[in-house]
C-alpha cells in the first residue's frame, strides 16, 4: 500500500551560538489515507519542527534539513527548493496546516472571506465570484453560523474557537490530501477544543483526508488517533496503535508520560509519579539513548551501547528501548543499586503519601468567605471617557474555604476566576461584596491597609517566565518578602531563612546567585513558590501553576504543592482549567461560567455525579489517555459560543447553549441551593 | 515528610558563579569592539583634562601671518583664518564639547526618565498631566526651544547645557513612559506587589531596571546631537563666545572654506563622530553585560 505521506530518517539541526541543536534526530513515520494520526511528545521534541521541515517553513539558516526523504505523492518534497512554485503548490494545497495560535494566525486588517478567497484564487484559479462562493461553503462546512454574513468579518470580530474554525476551512479549502493540525486546539478552552476535534474527525470520514495531530496532550490522541508516535528529543521512542500505545505502553518515557498525569476516571488519593530531571539538551547530545537520565528501568546495558533502533514488539508497535520492561521486575535492580533515589524514593513517599491522606486537618474553621462578590470594570467610550457598559467579569459569587483544604475553582478562560483571586488578594478593589479573611472583611480596604496582611496571603502565578523578575538573582527574588516585612533581625538569621526555603521547594540553596534565566520552567516556578512561602502565608492563591510546564514537570509541582500542604497546614484555592488536575488537588470544587459560580460541592460529588449542565458538559469534554475508556465514553458536544461579558444572556447565563433550557430560563437568575450534604448548584431544571 | 530535593543533574548544568562584578567585566570586556569604545573616551576624557599639557600651541592666539595653512610638520592639522593652531583648538574643544555632551544628556536624562517613570507607573491623572506638559514641550522643534530658552537665560556655557536638556526631555520621557507601560503588565510586578511592597520599592527595583536597555542606545545617540546643537546655540550667540574652542563650533566656522581649507570642519567633525561612535559601542556593551536574559549567550 502506498502512504499518503511517508518521511524517512528526517533531521533537521539549528545552528545557535552555543553549539548546534539536533531538533530532529532520524524520525520517520507514514500516514495512509483517511487515517489520523498522533505525534506526541513534550515542548521542545521536535515534533512541529520535523512537521515545518517537510514543508521547508523552518527558518534557514540557522536552520538545515541534513538528512532524510520524504515521499509525497511520488516526489521528495525536499527536493524542491524552499520558495519553489511546486513547494508553494503542497503548503497550503495538498497539505494543510493550522497552527496554535488563532489570535496570530489571520491577517488582522483583511476580513477573513478576503483570506479564504485568496487561498482559492492562488492554487485552484478560480475566478472571485466562484471562490466567493466556494469560501462561504467552506464556512459552512467548519460549523460557522450566518457563513454569508460571517464571510466580511474582520478576525478581531471572531471568537478564538471561530477563528481556529475559519483556519480549519482555509485548509480544507484546496482538498487537501493531509491536514497537519500542530496544537491546533491547545489554546482553546475544553469545550471548544472538542467542538474542532469533532469537526477535524468528521472532515476526516467525509473527505477521506488524513489527519495529523501533533500535540503534548495524552487524552486527545488517545480519544482520536488510530496511531500515535511518541517523541522524545528528537526521535520516536515509541510507535504503534493507541491501543498499543495506552494498553500496552513498552518505553519508559510513555509509562512516565502516562503515569504523570492524573486522570478523571482514576482513583483518588495516589500520589503523581513525576519523570524525575530535566528534558535533555540537544547539543551535543551524548550517543547512548537520552532518556537514559531520568529512566527508572535502565540496565547496565543502556551505558555502554548507542541509542537503541526501533525493534518491532508486534503487530505495528515498535520500540526503542533495550529493556523489555515487561520482562523486568520493576524497577530494574540495577536502576535501584545505581540510582537507589529515584525510583525507590518515589515508591517510599507514595507509601507515605497514601497513609497521610487520611489524617489530613479537617478543621470546621472557615479562613476566607466571599459573599456577593462583584467586580464589575467599566467599558468607556469618547473623548469624556463616559460609561457605556460594564464587563460583569464577577457577578455575585460567594463560597467559604476551611482552613487546610483546597477549593479548586474551574471553568473556561474569561469565565472570572483570576478576577476572583485578583479580588480576593485585593490587587483589585470589589465593586460590591465582602471578602472576609480570618474574621475580617477586607474588600473595601484602602492600599494602605492592605499591605500589613498582605504576607498572609500570597499567589503563585501561571507563567513561570514572566513572574520573576529577570534582573533580580533568586536569593533576592525569594527574600523580598522577608526583608519588606522585616520577617528577620540579622543577616545571618537572612540566610539561613533562604536557604530553609530553597530547601523547602527542593532547589540547592547554592543557585541562590542565579537569575531566572538561568532555570529551568519548573526550577522557576519552584522559586515562585518559594517566594510565596516566604512570609509564612497562611492562604494561596494558585493561578494555573502548572498550566505552563511541561506534563512530565507538571507533576513535580503538584506534588511540591501537596506536600507543602500538608507540612505547612496551607489553604489553597486552585485555578485551573485542567479539570483531572484540580480533581487530583481539591477538597471541594467550584465551577465558573460567565462569572457565576453554577455548581460547588466536594469533589467527589462533583466528579462522580454532577448535576449542572454545563459542569457534565465540561467534563465530558475532557479527553482521558485510555483510548478504551474514551470508545465507551459518551460525549456532550455543547452547542454555539461562550457570549460576550458586555452582552451577556437574560436569566441564566447558560440557557442559549443549554440542552435542559425551558422559558423560565430566559427569565430566572438561578441562584445558588443547597441540594443536600453542602452540594450547592444554580440549575432551576435540576 | 520528604521534601523533594533537585537531582544532582539539575545541579550540574551549569558552571560555578563567579562573583557579579567579575562577571560582568568579563562580558563587557569581552568583545574587543567595547574594549575600542571604551579606549576612546578615556583617550578623550585624559585630552580634555591635561589640554594645557598636550596642546602644542596656544588656542587662542591669532597669528595672522600664517593664516589658512594646510597641515603641515608645524601645524598638524593647519591653521584657521585667524592663523590658529587647530589641533590645539581640538584639543581644547573637547573640553567644552564633552561636557556639553554629558551634562544636556544628563539633565535630560534624570529628569524625562523620572518623569516618564512617574507617569506610567501611576497612569490616571498624573500620566495626563505629566504628558500634557511633555506634549507640549514636544511640540516645539528641540533647537528652538533651546534658542528661546537661552534667551531667556542669557548666554554662556552653562546656560547652553540647561536649555539643551530641557530641550532633550520629552523623547526620555516618551520612551520611558513606554516601557513602563510593557513592564508594568509583567507578572513579576504583580508579584512586587503581592509580597507587599511599596510603590516606590516596586517602582525603583522592578520596573526601573527592566526599562533601561532601550535608554541607554537614546543616551548614546543623543550625545552626538547635543554637541552639535551646542554649535547652531554657539552660532545664535547664545553658546560659548570667541574665541573660546568647541568642536561644534569649528564644524560651524570651517564650512565656508570647505573647498579650500576641508580640513577645518573635517577634523573637528570626525571628533565629534568618534564621540558618538565610542559611546555607541560601550553603551551597546553596557546594556548586554547588564542584560540578565544574554547570559550564557555571549
Amino acid at each position: 500500500m502506498i502512504h499518503v505521506l511517508e518521511v524517512r530518517d528526517l533531521k533537521t539541526q539549528f545552528r545557535t551560538d552555543s553549539g548546534v541543536v539536533q531538533a530532529v534526530d532520524g524520525i520517520s513515520y507514514y500516514i495512509d489515507e483517511g487515517e489520523i494520526v498522533g505525534l506526541v511528545g513534550e515542548s521542545g521534541c521536535g515534533k512541529s519542527v520535523s512537521q515545518l521541515s517537510l514543508l521547508q517553513l523552518i527558518p534557514m539558516p540557522p536552520g538545515k534539513i541534513v538528512g532524510g526523504e520524504v515521499i509525497f505523492e511520488g516526489f521528495n518534497p525536499l527536493e524542491f527548493k524552499a520558495d519553489s512554485e511546486q513547494m508553494r503548490a503542497i503548503r497550503g494545497g495538498k497539505i494543510g496546516i493550522i497552527f496554535q495560535e488563532p489570535m496570530t494566525s489571520l491577517n488582522p486588517v483583511l476580513t477573513i472571506g478576503q483570506q479564504i478567497i485568496e487561498v482559492l484564487v492562488l492554487h485552484l484559479r478560480m475566478d472571485r465570484v466562484t471562490a466567493r462562493r466556494r469560501a462561504i461553503e467552506l464556512l459552512k462546512l467548519v460549523g460557522i453560523p450566518d457563513a454569508g454574513q460571517r464571510i466580511d468579518n474582520y478576525p478581531h470580530q471572531l471568537s478564538g474557537g471561530m477563528r481556529q474554525r475559519v483556519m480549519i476551512a482555509m485548509a480544507l479549502s484546496c482538498n487537501p490530501r493531509l491536514l497537519v493540525a500542530d496544537e491546533a486546539t491547545t489554546a482553546l478552552d475544553v469545550t471548544t477544543q472538542a467542538q474542532l476535534l469533532e469537526l477535524l474527525q468528521d472532515t476526516v470520514k467525509r473527505f477521506n483526508t488524513s489527519l495529523l495531530i501533533v500535540t503534548h496532550n495524552l487524552g486527545i490522541v488517545a480519544r482520536y488517533a488510530h496511531r500515535i508516535y511518541v517523541m522524545y528529543a528528537g526521535r520516536v521512542v515509541e510507535s504503534g496503535t493507541s491501543r498499543d500505545i495506552f494498553g500496552n505502553a513498552r518505553h519508559p518515557y510513555t509509562v512516565g508520560l502516562l503515569k504523570a498525569v492524573p486522570r478523571l476516571d482514576e482513583p483518588r488519593g495516589h500520589k503523581l509519579v513525576p519523570i524525575e530531571g530535566l528534558p535533555p539538551n540537544l547539543i551535543n547530545r551524548s550517543p547512548t539513548c537520552v532518556f537514559l537520565p531520568r529512566c527508572s528501568h535502565r540496565v547496565e546495558q543502556c551505558q555502554r551501547e548507542p541509542w537503541p533502533e526501533l525493534r518491532l514488539v508486534d503487530g505495528q508497535h515498535y520500540v526503542s528501548c533495550h529493556v523489555d520492561i515487561t520482562k523486568q521486575s520493576c524497577p530494574s535492580n540495577y536502576a535501584l543499586g545505581i540510582a537507589a533515589t529515584l525510583a525507590s524514593g518515589v515508591t517510599a513517599v507514595r507509601c507515605e503519601e497514601r497513609a497521610s491522606v487520611n489524617v489530613r486537618p479537617s478543621l470546621d474553621e472557615t479562613l476566607l468567605e466571599v459573599k456577593n462578590l462583584k467586580m464589575y470594570f467599566p467599558v468607556t467610550r469618547g473623548l469624556l471617557r463616559h460609561k457605556v457598559a460594564d464587563v460583569k467579569a464577577v457577578d455575585d459569587v460567594s463560597f467559604k474555604i476551611k482552613k487546610g483544604e483546597t477549593l479548586g475553582l474551574v471553568g473556561e478562560s474569561g469565565c472570572g476566576k483570576t478576577t476572583v483571586a485578583r479580588c480576593i488578594l485585593r490587587m483589585y478593589r470589589p465593586t460590591e461584596g465582602q471578602v472576609i479573611f480570618e474574621g475580617r472583611n477586607i474588600a473595601q480596604l484602602p492600599k494602605s491597609g492592605i499591605r500589613p496582611i498582605r504576607h498572609k496571603m500570597q499567589l503563585i502565578f501561571q507563567d513561570p517566565y514572566s513572574s520573576l523578575d529577570p534582573r533580580q538573582n533568586a536569593g533576592s527574588i525569594v527574600g523580598e518578602p522577608l526583608k519588606i516585612h522585616h520577617l528577620v533581625k540579622s543577616n545571618t538569621e537572612y540566610q539561613r531563612r533562604l536557604a530553609e526555603l530553597f530547601r523547602m521547594v527542593g532547589l540547592d540553596p547554592g543557585m541562590k546567585d542565579r537569575v531566572p534565566h538561568e532555570f529551568s520552567g519548573g526550577q522557576r516556578q519552584r522559586i515562585g513558590i518559594a517566594r510565596a512561602l516566604a512570609c509564612n502565608p497562611s492562604f494561596i492563591v494558585c493561578d494555573e501553576p502548572i498550566s505552563a510546564l511541561d506534563v512530565s514537570i507538571q507533576a513535580q509541582i503538584i506534588n511540591l504543592l501537596e506536600e507543602l500542604q500538608h507540612k505547612l497546614g496551607l489553604t489553597y484555592l486552585f485555578i485551573a482549567h485542567d479539570l483531572s488536575v484540580v480533581r487530583h488537588i481539591s477538597d471541594r470544587v467550584a465551577v465558573m461560567y460567565l462569572g457565576r459560580i453554577v455548581e460547588i460541592t466536594d469533589w467527589k460529588s462533583l466528579y462522580e455525579s454532577p448535576l449542572h449542565p454545563y459542569t457534565q458538559a465540561l467534563l465530558s469534554a475532557v479527553p482521558i489517555p485510555d483510548p478504551f475508556v474514551e470508545e465507551k465514553r459518551e460525549r456532550i458536544i455543547l452547542k454555539g459560543e461562550v457570549p460576550s461579558l458586555i452582552n451577556l444572556p437574560l436569566g441564566c447565563n447558560f440557557h442559549p447553549r443549554c440542552s435542559l433550557a425551558i422559558k423560565e430560563c430566559k427569565q430566572v437568575v438561578p441562584l445558588l441551593r443547597d441540594v443536600g450534604e453542602g452540594h450547592e448548584i444554580a440549575c432551576i431544571r435540576v | 515528610m520528604t521534601t523533594m530535593t533537585a537531582r544532582p543533574d539539575e545541579l550540574l548544568e551549569l558552571p560555578p558563579r563567579t562573583s557579579e562584578f567579575r562577571r560582568f567585566l568579563r562580558v563587557f570586556l569581552g568583545r574587543k569592539i567595547v574594549i575600542l569604545g571604551s579606549t576612546i573616551i578615556l583617550a578623550l576624557i585624559i585630552v580634555a583634562i591635561f589640554a594645557p599639557f598636550i596642546a602644542p600651541f596656544d588656542p587662542y592666539r591669532q597669528n595672522l601671518r600664517e593664516t589658512l595653512q594646510q597641515p603641515s610638520g608645524k601645524y598638524l592639522l593647519g591653521t584657521d583664518p585667524l592663523g590658529r593652531d587647530v589641533l590645539s583648538r581640538i584639543i581644547y574643544g573637547s573640553r567644552v564639547s564633552l561636557m556639553v555632551g554629558l551634562v544636556s544628556v544628563g539633565i535630560a536624562g534624570c529628569i524625562g526618565m523620572s518623569l516618564g517613570l512617574l507617569a506610567g507607573y501611576f497612569g490616571g491623572l498624573a500620566d495626563m498631566l505629566i504628558m500634557r506638559f511633555i506634549d507640549a514641550l514636544m511640540s516645539i522643534p528641540p533647537l528652538m526651544l533651546a534658542i528661546a530658552i537661552g534667551a531667556a537665560l542669557g548666554g554662556g556655557l552653562t546656560n547652553v547645557m540647561i536649555s539643551l536638556g530641557i530641550a532633550l526631555i520629552p523623547t526620555y520621557a516618551r520612551l520611558m513612559r513606554g516601557q513602563v507601560l510593557t513592564v508594568k503588565q509583567s507578572d513579576y510586578v504583580i508579584a512586587g506587589e503581592v509580597v507587599g511592597g511599596s510603590d516606590l520599592r516596586i517602582m525603583l527595583v522592578h520596573v526601573f531596571p527592566n526599562c533601561l536597555s532601550p535608554l541607554i542606545v537614546l543616551v548614546t545617540l543623543n550625545l552626538g546631537y547635543a554637541i552639535l546643537a551646542e554649535a547652531g546655540l554657539s552660532f545664535l550667540g547664545l553658546g560659548i563666545s570667541p574665541p573660546g574652542a568647541a568642536w561644534g563650533a569649528m564644524v560651524n566656522d570651517g564650512y565656508r572654506y570647505l573647498l579650500t581649507n576641508p580640513i577645518l570642519s573635517f577634523a573637528p567633525g570626525f571628533c565629534v563622530m568618534l564621540v558618538v561612535l565610542a559611546f555607541n559601542l560601550v553603551g551597546d556593551g553596557l546594556r548586554d553585560a547588564l542584560d540578565p536574559r544574554l547570559r550564557g549567550t555571549i
